[in-house]
């Protein structure tokens, strides 16, 4: 079993349309490179190196299990097979 | 204290309901884990939104920025919109909302009712291309005085001054709060207040997740984060879907007599997932959250009737938080 990926509306140039694509990996940094390694160019969209340290994009959500993955570890949240990843822009509420 | 020199003294001082039915309770190995409600429908306007509504507008008039005569301009999605016409109806004020258009007709016909003027923007991009939209007009009316509730620190000071202070005097036991996610607000205040006054309470974010139409399809880098938060003073966040906080909001109504907004239903998923967690680890838990407000203004959403897969079709594409 695999992780299933949900990508958002902007990012599905990259997956051919598809809403959703599996992945593999250990945690969110190598399910991304992975992801990478199928859909090239997607990588960019949703990391960026900032003063020599890689970090999610500002304007990007990322969720394992509903639960947002900067509380759970950031890239080095650990994953499992089975679990569901969302990504999703941040959006304002209120 | 229950008399008020007008509607606006009464803002607040809303009651903490425990849930019996919803709430885990009293576990074999002696534990107790409890659920408790924030009945912020309460408020004169039905919405926790007058807190910070009524703080930002004094805060304006006090720094001398809102004077009589002037004109408020401001983005929401509704209850924001709702509190501060009520305000500035009593208070003079001219008000003008930027509004998303995939709100609910109600919220348009109280704004309307409580005298505000309402500006549309674009349904898809949701609330981001209210707050671009707001931006716009103020820049083309200068005078105008935009209050801003996703930057303006007076927006978290009310619940730092109000809300938090009143969880704790009613729950002294409390373990965890949680909120809804949208300005940030109510979780900066109330974090600040508890992070000083009882720095062990877990503070739990709620963020509603909308159908792809509200996410728009603008280039990633225009996303949006309110100038408010910050991401120290939540411990975690949860992302919920329309099909939870449909689920939740009716078992609020089914099983503990209350009638909630969706956003409701959302904040108490993850209330919920607090408590299973807390039953799991044999830890005792008061779990307090909000109720944002009633369900009211959401009846023509169609999320209160029928199955929840229908519910949860009629609810894609509208900002139901």
């Amino acid at each position: 079993m695999a992780i299933e990926v949900r990508i958002p509306t902007i990012l599905r140039t990259y997956t051919d349309g598809a809403k959703s694509v599996e992945g593999t990996g250990g945690s969110l940094s190598e399910l991304i490179d992975d992801l990478e390694g199928n859909h090239p160019g997607i990588k960019g969209r949703l990391v960026e190196d900032k003063d020599g340290s890689v970090d999610l994009r500002r304007f990007v959500n990322v969720y394992v299990n509903d639960e947002d993955v900067r509380f759970i570890g950031g890239l080095e949240a650990p994953l499992s097979d089975g679990d569901q990843v969302v990504v999703l822009p941040a959006v304002a509420g209120g | 204290m229950t008399r008020f020199d007008s509607l606006l003294a009464s803002v607040g001082g809303t009651p903490l309901v425990g849930l019996p039915r919803l709430s885990p309770g009293r576990q074999p190995d002696g534990t107790d884990v409890r659920l408790w409600a924030k009945l912020e429908d309460r408020n004169p306007t039905g919405s926790i939104k007058d807190r910070p509504a009524l703080r930002m507008i004094e805060q304006a008039e006090a720094d001398g920025t809102l004077r009589p005569g002037c004109t408020i301009l401001e983005p929401t999605s509704g209850n924001t919109g709702i509190s501060l016409a009520m305000a500035a109806k009593l208070k003079g004020y001219r008000i003008v909302c930027v509004m998303p258009e995939n709100t609910s007709e109600e919220r348009r016909q109280l704004l309307r009712m409580w005298g505000a003027e309402i500006v549309s923007s674009p349904a898809a991009g949701g609330s981001n291309e209210a707050v671009r939209v707001a931006k716009q007009v103020a820049g083309e009316h200068p005078d105008w005085v935009m209050l801003y509730q996703y930057g303006n620190e007076a927006n978290a000071l009310a619940h730092q001054e109000t809300t938090g202070p009143e969880l704790l005097a009613d729950l002294p036991t409390i373990t965890h709060f949680v909120a809804g996610l949208g300005t940030t607000g109510t979780l900066m205040g109330v974090s600040r207040f508890f992070r000083e006054a009882r720095p062990d309470v877990k503070i739990v974010a709620a963020e509603p997740r909308y159908g792809e139409l509200v996410y728009g399809l603008r280039n990633l880098d225009e996303g949006f984060v309110p100038e408010l938060y910050d991401a120290a003073l939540i411990d975690s966040r949860f992302s919920v879907g329309p099909r939870d906080a449909v689920r939740r909001v009716r078992e609020l109504l089914e099983l503990e007599g209350i009638f909630a907004g969706i956003s409701t239903g959302a904040i108490l998923h993850a209330a919920l997932g607090q408590a299973a967690k807390a039953v799991k680890a044999g830890e005792s838990a008061d779990i307090a959250f909000v109720v944002c407000d009633g369900g009211w203004k959401y009846l023509s959403t169609g999320a209160y009737e029928g199955t929840v897969d229908e519910a949860e079709d009629r609810l894609d594409g509208q900002l139901w938080a």
